[in-house]
Order: structure tokens, then C-alpha cells, then sequence
């Protein structure tokens, strides 16, 4: 049992800056980018062990070169297993 | 697939991001198909700024685990700023308040005693004994007196962060049962010069536009307002049509760049105070091209002029105010041709010379707003509204939105911004200044009183007439030993109030006042109290906020508070108990209502037939989850139903139209609606034919606020602030905020990892500016004024680049309390201080 730290950001970039914006993001630890559009914006998640790692994280990000602005859609922490399985849905 | 927890977890935020991004990413609806949510999620508006954000809570065993923009919210459409990642862990800080704290020696109260924990029955005894002194002291102070002399030496402090139930709890218990009227909202400090001026202009409170004039405007100009960090939701908003209509500009003035910057399209720094002349060089400009809009003027708009040279809101004695020459804001009527020679002189030389703003950029904002085809949204905050002529101000920007018709449109109109959470919803709507009375009833008026006396069903003179002490006042007041029994709730006014040192201070240590603070955390303002009372915060309780857009929202309670902490409404109600009529009555008023002989406080002002008619009930959501409801659990009734649904007959019962709120069930269900509601019905535009339901067809536009229809074109000219940099003091000094801490940082502050990030006010300053004094970036500075100093560390490039000859210092940092530093002034009109401008120096430490 661990502390799972996840937050999801959606992030706007300058025009045209988006590439090396992305790129910047996926060298920072715990970071991922899972999809882009074409108006600028990139769907991150940011994962940490540590709840301060993600508020740094999201700090930094907000505040990086080429990034409009970054906006925080989902977050979530408490204590869970890496391996605890979801809970399955009951049938209707 | 079999998903972990942890996996499930991360897909859901996955999708619910690529749904705010308005895009589908393939397989994630099958990934989540199979798997439960054990979340239980229920929406929210956001705890921290006036834009009304919604978030949806999801709690687990008793606790908030997750937080996420709700997708349903046509503010922000599942998204939030970063302050909402912070939201699900404000409630959890460590040094969280769970048991009264009362100042002991030896057992017993004392003034200079340390801080023991107490029951609340002790803590409610020592302080009605307190407060039944003061009034004991007042009964006799006031007897024979018309109810318009009356005076009291009980004050209360609150907060445009109070649910509306609260608010409006307070404000009974302090105008019917305590008689007195030195009730006053932290508000005060952000949006009493905006309440001012649309009194002034169109004699009813709050912006006629609404948020969807973020997308159909053309236009936008922002004065004094940081909204990529103070307002980021809103400002995502106008990002998305700058970037996406064709033509769309964004003009920014401030006297220091910021972070908004990034998207000007027109930068304009303007040196403090002279954006009074740049408003009338604009309306010049408009009236010599002949650009108004003579039939809008015509129809819908009478000039006016307002006494000049009106003095800085300081004390008496201070010589500013005794060389002052005139007086108040009595209106008196003009003519258009002396208004179009009132802004005369304001040409555009003029207005470079006053501002240092450069010509070419003055003179595109004025034919920006001189275009008849462009639709313009004017958006503003503290920039306008803490300016000694706040009010002024405030006019002067609807002025030009009058003379070319730009307003009550969608995409055109003035729009004052909220930096609070309810500072529209409770301290402006319910009306929880010394000067008002619930929905925009004024306590100086017979007619207001007897209306409210009415609904509240008691004796006629119950409710004093004279206006109460205002949030600066307040503060004088308990320095002067005027006000002795002093209750804050729900602010941190130690760290918020200008002048802390020579003001603040000395009055909460005054030994003849007893001082309460109301707070979830120890702030510095709890820390200077007698009585510290735990409270319980945001979704611990039920509540009701009003954003700036006149939107009213609810949220159920989530989760229970902490120990022994309690909610104000709780507070509030549970005290009025202690009051037995005869102790805060005098008996010719109690004869007058022989039906309360014998009973108390909480009888009469809660327990009255109205409010405790709603009874107790399960609160349930749509999918079936219940909730709690501590205060209904303690009082036997839902006394957050009743109070707003007595709250609602001051809306449908009186003469005042256009503050209609639906009933108390409606809000439960839906994301908030925009008032007047008049049948289900919300008003986007108001004052707008075809929008708002009291304008008639075939009026076009009717400000029905005022008795003929007609707004206010004011004139007022450029002053100097009460204080500038000299020879000494030579610096320009402004303060606000930062986006990562909100306010005070008392509860942004509690979250370690926030703290860590910013962790300290800094300096803002120019580079040149730092050279000369021999300082770098990271070298500690003093900051000095005529009143106090403080330290704080030289930031030459950071996000806010001041000019030569201004710095700029974050106010939410308790170690460094920048307001030892700052000046009182305040708007004689509004009484809001001006916290954007004084004169420091800054020396090396």
C-alpha cells in the first residue's frame, strides 16, 4: 500500500510550439503526453509516489516556456496498492 | 482487460481530459466499461475564486480522495486551473483548528493569558457574557434615542466566503437581534468600489452581461485585472476566441506587465492613478469623432457630475483630509455639451503626458472602443476597485460603454469581476454591509427597514437607521475602544487590512475589546484573538455561493469537520441561543412585542414559524446517495432551506425587482442559474429586450434599476492618490496576488507541497531599479514606508516585470506581512482601500 498521486492536465501551447513543448514535458519524470490536437492542446498526466512531485510538476508546467496555459481537469490521492484489481461492476 | 485501481484511476483521468479537449481517444469507453466506480462523485462550486468553477467531489470512506472539472459546468466545462488541484486537500491540513481556544492564566480568561482549549459551552459563556456587557453598556447609551442615533459597541467581521444561508444568518442576527449595524464583509476590501459604481450608473448591483460575452466579443480590454492568473478559467475562455475568431484583440493595461501579457495584442503600462485620464481621454476621443451613439444616449442616459477634490478616506486629523475641499458624491445634473467640455482637456497629448503611455497605443484603444463595429467586453478587478477613487473609476469605464451604446449586448458591456468565492452571492446580494439590508434595502431608509421588519415579523424601530462601522472603521474603532465585542469570521482581516501596525493591531489587543475569530486554521488573525472557534469549512457543510456572473450555486454536504469544528451557520445560530429577549432588547421594544417576552434569540430569529417550517429530511442526489446534514441534525430543522427561503421573500415581496432567486430545490439540481429566475427561467442579459423579463417590447434596452430607466454618465476628472513617491520614499509599491495561493494563503498555504512551490512573497522589481540600490536577484531587500517594513527577497525576472519606479509584493505571505507597510487611504465613496498605491523605499538588508 502506497500513496497514488495522479493529476491530468490539459495544456495549451503557443502556435507552433506545441512539438517542443511536448518534448520538454516527456523528459520530466512521472510525465506522459497520450494525445494532441490540432489547435495546440496536449492530454498529460502527471504520476508520482509523492504528492509534492505532482504539485511541482504542475507548477513547472504552467510555467514553461511556449505553454499558454495549463489547465487541471482530474486529480486524485489517497492510499492504493499497485496491484489492487478494480472493483468489477455489477451487472444490471 | 482487468484494470488495477490504480490503472482504472489514470484511465478516468484520461478520458475525462480528452472530453474537456472536445476530442475521443479510442478504446477508453470499453477500458471502463467493466469496472465500478468507487467514488462517489457530487458537484461543487470551487472553494477559492469568483469565477464559480464547478468541480465534481469524489469521496471514499468518509474523505475526499479526488477532485475533477465537471463536465456539466457551462463555466468551465470540465476544466479547472491549477488552484483546484489543492482543493480536496485544503480540509486536510495539519494544524487544522478541532476545539475552541481560549485565552487562560490560572484557569481563567485572561487578555494576556496563552491559548487552552475549552468546551464550546465555555467558549459561548465567556463570550455571551462579553457581548451581554457591551449591550448592557449600549441598552443605556441609547435610551431615548430615535432608532436613527442609535449607536452599539458590538461589530462583527465576515466574508464574501460565507455561504449565502450564512451570510444572511448573520446579518439577521446582528441588524434584528443585536441591534446594530456594524456588520461588514471582508468584500468590502475587493468590491465595494464596484458596488458603488453601478449603484451610481444604474442603480442596481452586479454586471448586466454574463460569461457567454466571452465568446461573443470581438474585443477585450482588460483594466487592472490579471486574469491569466487570478481569473485562469475565464481567461482560457478568451484565449480560445482570440486564437479562433477572425480579427479578435486583447488590449492589457496595468502598471506592471504580468502573465495576461503574453496575449496583448495592445501592452499598455500606465504609471498608478492615470487610468482616471486615459477613461476620459477615451470619451473625448469618442465625442470629438463624433462616435457616441446620440439616439442610445437619448433614450437611455442622463449626464451628471460628481463633487471633485473629496479627500483619501484616512482619518480625520490627517492633513490630507482636512485640506480636502469637497465633500460626498451628490449627484447633480448636466448637460451633454457640459460633459463633452468636461473631458476636454483630456486630449491625447494630455492623456500621454499624465499616463507615459505611449500615443500610438493610446490611440488604438480609443478607436477600438470608438468603432462602432467591434463588440467590446471591458473586463476589470482590484485595479479599479482599490483605487481611492474606486467609484470614479468604476463610472468613467461605464461612461464610454454608455456614449457608444456598447452594453447589455452579447460580446459588449463593462464587466466587474470578483476575486471571492460569494462576494456577489452573500456579501453584495444578501447584503451583509453596515449600510444594507437583504437584495439591495438599505438600512438608512424607513421603508427598507419597516419591509425587512416585516418579513422578519418584528416591532416597528427594531433595526437601527444609522450606517454601522465600515470594514476600516471597524478596525479605527476597536483601536479607539469604540467597538469592544468583536466577532471575525470566516477572513483573515489581521493580514487583509491596510496599515496592520498602526490600525489591525493595536485594536485587537485593545484590552477594553473582546475579540472572536472564527477559522478552520490558525491564521494570523486567530493567532490575535481572545477566542479562537474551529470551524468547519467548504464540503463539510451545505452551502450556496453567487459568482460574478450573478450565478447561484449549491453543493450538499460531503464529509463531516474535524473534531469538535463547527459550521458558522451552526455558530451563529447556537449562540443566538444564549440571548434571553430581555438582555438585548430595551422593554419599551419588547412591549411592542409581548408575544417574545421570556423567549430567546434563536426563538425569535430562526425558530420563528418560517424558517423552521422546513422540516428535517433526508438530502439525497439524483443517482439515490444520501447525505449528511449536520446543522439539520442539530437544529431539528433545515435551517439552510428556510433561511433561503426567507431570503427569497425580501426578492419577490418588495418594490425592488430583478433579484429573483427560484426556490431552494431548484439549485440542488442544476449548475446554478443566473439571476432574476422569473418562471425557471434564468437572465443572461439583463436591462436587454428579449433577455431580461422586465423589459418590455418594443423598449429596446430600459436600466430599470433607476425609476425613469435612464443610467448615469458621470463626469469626474483625473486626482492625484493620497500618497506618491518623493524624494525618500521613492518607489511606487503594489500589491495582489499570485496564482498558486489565494488571498491570504490561509488555507493554500496548509497544503505543504503548495507551500513549497512558492514559498515566499517576493520583491518584484526592475533590474535597473535593483542596480541602483545595489541589490541582485535573491539578495534580501527591506521595503520601507512611512508605517512599517518588511523583507522579502529581489525577484528581477519573474512573471511580474514592473517598470522603473514601481515594485510589486504579493500579499498572501503571513511571514511577510506587506501590510505594516501599506497606507489606509481608502475611496471616500466606497471606503475600499487602496492597496495598489504608496510610496517605499528599499534599502539592502
Amino acid at each position: 500500500m502506497s500513496e497514488y498521486n495522479l493529476c491530468s492536465l490539459l495544456v495549451h501551447a503557443h502556435q507552433g510550439q506545441m512539438n517542443r513543448v511536448q518534448e520538454m514535458l516527456q523528459q520530466r519524470p512521472g510525465v506522459e503526453v497520450h494525445a494532441n490536437t490540432q489547435d495546440s492542446r496536449m492530454i498529460v498526466t502527471v504520476e508520482a509516489d509523492n504528492r509534492r512531485e505532482v504539485a511541482q510538476q504542475i507548477m513547472d508546467i504552467q510555467q514553461l516556456e511556449g505553454v499558454l496555459s495549463a489547465s487541471m481537469i482530474y486529480q486524485f490521492s489517497d492510499d492504493i496498492d499497485e496491484f489492487e484489481p478494480a472493483q468489477k461492476r455489477m451487472s444490471a | 482487460m482487468k484494470l488495477t485501481r490504480r490503472e482504472f484511476v489514470k484511465t478516468n483521468a484520461i478520458a475525462a481530459t480528452a472530453t474537456a479537449a472536445g476530442i475521443t481517444l479510442p478504446g477508453m469507453k470499453e477500458a471502463l466499461a467493466n469496472t465500478e466506480d468507487t467514488i462517489r462523485w457530487d458537484k461543487a462550486p470551487c472553494r477559492f475564486c469568483g469565477t464559480g468553477c464547478s468541480v465534481l467531489v469524489g469521496t471514499q470512506n468518509g474523505r475526499i480522495v479526488a477532485t475533477q472539472g465537471d463536465p456539466d459546468a457551462p463555466v468551465n466545462r470540465g476544466l479547472n486551473c491549477i488552484k483546484g488541484y489543492f482543493l480536496s486537500k485544503i480540509m486536510y491540513g495539519k494544524d487544522r483548528l478541532t476545539k475552541p481556544l481560549l485565552r487562560k492564566t490560572n484557569g481563567v480568561y485572561d487578555k494576556e493569558g496563552d491559548f487552552e482549549e475549552v468546551s464550546w459551552d465555555e467558549a459561548f459563556d465567556i463570550m455571551a457574557e462579553k457581548w451581554k456587557a457591551a449591550m448592557k453598556k449600549d441598552m443605556a447609551a441609547n435610551a431615548g434615542k430615535p432608532v436613527e442615533k442609535m449607536t452599539s459597541t458590538v461589530g462583527m467581521f465576515g466574508s464574501g466566503q460565507w455561504t449565502i444561508f450564512e451570510g444572511y444568518a448573520a446579518s439577521k442576527l446582528m441588524k434584528a437581534g443585536f441591534r446594530s449595524n456594524h456588520i461588514d464583509p471582508n468584500a468590502r476590501h475587493c468590491m465595494a468600489s464596484a458596488v458603488g459604481g453601478f449603484m451610481r450608473a444604474f442603480g442596481a448591483d452586479e454586471p448586466m452581461g454574463c460569461y457567454d460575452d466571452l465568446e461573443h466579443a470581438d474585443a477585450f480590454v482588460l483594466w487592472g485585472s490579471n486574469m491569466s492568473e487570478m481569473h485562469p478559467i475565464l481567461w482560457t475562455r478568451i484565449t480560445d476566441t482570440r486564437l479562433t475568431k477572425d480579427n479578435c484583440e486583447v488590449h492589457v493595461l496595468s502598471t506592471y506587465k504580468h502573465r495576461s501579457f503574453d496575449l496583448a495584442d495592445n501592452p499598455i503600462i500606465f504609471k498608478p492613478q492615470t487610468d482616471l485620464a486615459i477613461l476620459n481621454y477615451i470619451a473625448n476621443y469618442i465625442i470629438q469623432n463624433k462616435a457616441y451613439d446620440k439616439d442610445f444616449i437619448n433614450k437611455h442616459v442622463h449626464f451628471k457630475k460628481t463633487p471633485t477634490d473629496i479627500g483619501y478616506g484616512l482619518r480625520p486629523d490627517n492633513p490630507l483630509e482636512k485640506k480636502k475641499t469637497g465633500k460626498g458624491g451628490k449627484l447633480t445634473g448636466i448637460s451633454f455639451e457640459e460633459y463633452a467640455k468636461s473631458v476636454e482637456p483630456y486630449t491625447l497629448e494630455k492623456a500621454h503626458e499624465i499616463s507615459g503611455v505611449p500615443k500610438e497605443n493610446l490611440l488604438r484603444l480609443a478607436k477600438l472602443y470608438a468603432d462602432p463595429k467591434k463588440k467590446i467586453t471591458s473586463l476589470w478587478t482590484m485595479g479599479f476597485n482599490q483605487h481611492t477613487r474606486g467609484v470614479w473609476v468604476n463610472g468613467l469605464m461605464y461612461n464610454v460603454h454608455l456614449l457608444t451604446g456598447k452594453i447589455s449586448q452579447p460580446g459588449n458591456g463593462p464587466f466587474s469581476l470578483t476575486g471571492q468565492p460569494s462576494a456577489c452571492g452573500t456579501a453584495r446580494e444578501v447584503g451583509t454591509f453596515c449600510h444594507r439590508l437583504p437584495a439591495d434595502y438599505v438600512v438608512k431608509k424607513k421603508a427598507h427597514r419597516d419591509f425587512a421588519e416585516k418579513i422578519w415579523e418584528l416591532p416597528e424601530g427594531t433595526i437601527p437607521g444609522k450606517v454601522g462601522y465600515h470594514a476600516v472603521l471597524q478596525n479605527r474603532m476597536l483601536k479607539d475602544g469604540k467597538l469592544n465585542a468583536y466577532w471575525v469570521m470566516c477572513n483573515n482581516n489581521m493580514q487583509a487590512a491596510a496599515n496592520l501596525n498602526e490600525e489591525t493591531l493595536p485594536g485587537y489587543r485593545n484590552p477594553d475589546n473582546f475579540i472572536v475569530v472564527s477559522d478552520p486554521y490558525p491564521t494570523v488573525t486567530a493567532m490575535a484573538a481572545d477566542l479562537i472557534l474551529p470551524t468547519a469549512m467548504w464540503t463539510e457543510k451545505e452551502g450556496a455561493y453567487g459568482n460574478a456572473e450573478r450565478r447561484t450555486q449549491f453543493w450538499r454536504q460531503q464529509v463531516k469537520a474535524p473534531g469538535e469544528a463547527k459550521s458558522d451557520l451552526w455558530q451563529l445560530m447556537e449562540f443566538a441561543k444564549r440571548f434571553k429577549m430581555e438582555d438585548v432588547w430595551p422593554e419599551d421594544l419588547l412591549a411592542k412585542a409581548p408575544q417574545y417576552k421570556g423567549k430567546n434569540l434563536f426563538n425569535v430569529l430562526f425558530e420563528n414559524g418560517f424558517v423552521n417550517q422546513y422540516k428535517k429530511q433526508t438530502v439525497t442526489d439524483e443517482r439515490g446517495n444520501e447525505y449528511a446534514n449536520d446543522e439539520m441534525e442539530a437544529f431539528g430543522f433545515y435551517p439552510q432551506k428556510g433561511l433561503f427561503e426567507e431570503y427569497r421573500r425580501f426578492q419577490h415581496e418588495g418594490v425592488k425587482k430583478g433579484h429573483e432567486q427560484a426556490p431552494f430545490d431548484t439549485y440542488h439540481k442544476v449548475r446554478g442559474l443566473r439571476w432574476p429566475v422569473i418562471n425557471g427561467k434564468e437572465t443572461l442579459w439583463r436591462y436587454a429586450e428579449g433577455y431580461d423579463p422586465y423589459v418590455k417590447k418594443g423598449e429596446g434596452i430600459r436600466f430599470y434599476g433607476k425609476k425613469d430607466g435612464k443610467a448615469n454618465i458621470i463626469t469626474a476628472p483625473y486626482e492625484p492618490p493620497a500618497e506618491s513617491p518623493d524624494q525618500e520614499y521613492d518607489l511606487w509599491l503594489s500589491t495582489g496576488r499570485v496564482l498558486e495561493h489565494w488571498h491570504s494563503g490561509s488555507m493554500t498555504r496548509r497544503v505543504p507541497e503548495l507551500y513549497r512551490a512558492v514559498p515566499d512573497a517576493l520583491v518584484y522589481m526592475h533590474p535597473a531599479d535593483a542596480k541602483k540600490r545595489g541589490l541582485r536577484r535573491g539578495m534580501t531587500a527591506k521595503i520601507v514606508s512611512r508605517r512599517g517594513e518588511i523583507s522579502a527577497q529581489v525577484e528581477t525576472r519573474g512573471r511580474n516585470r514592473p517598470p522603473e519606479g514601481l515594485v510589486f509584493v504579493p500579499w498572501f505571505d503571513a511571514s511577510r506581512l506587506i501590510n505594516k507597510v501599506t497606507l489606509d487611504a481608502t475611496d471616500p465613496l466606497s471606503k475600499e482601500t487602496d492597496y495598489k498605491k504608496c510610496a517605499v523605499k528599499i534599502l539592502k538588508a
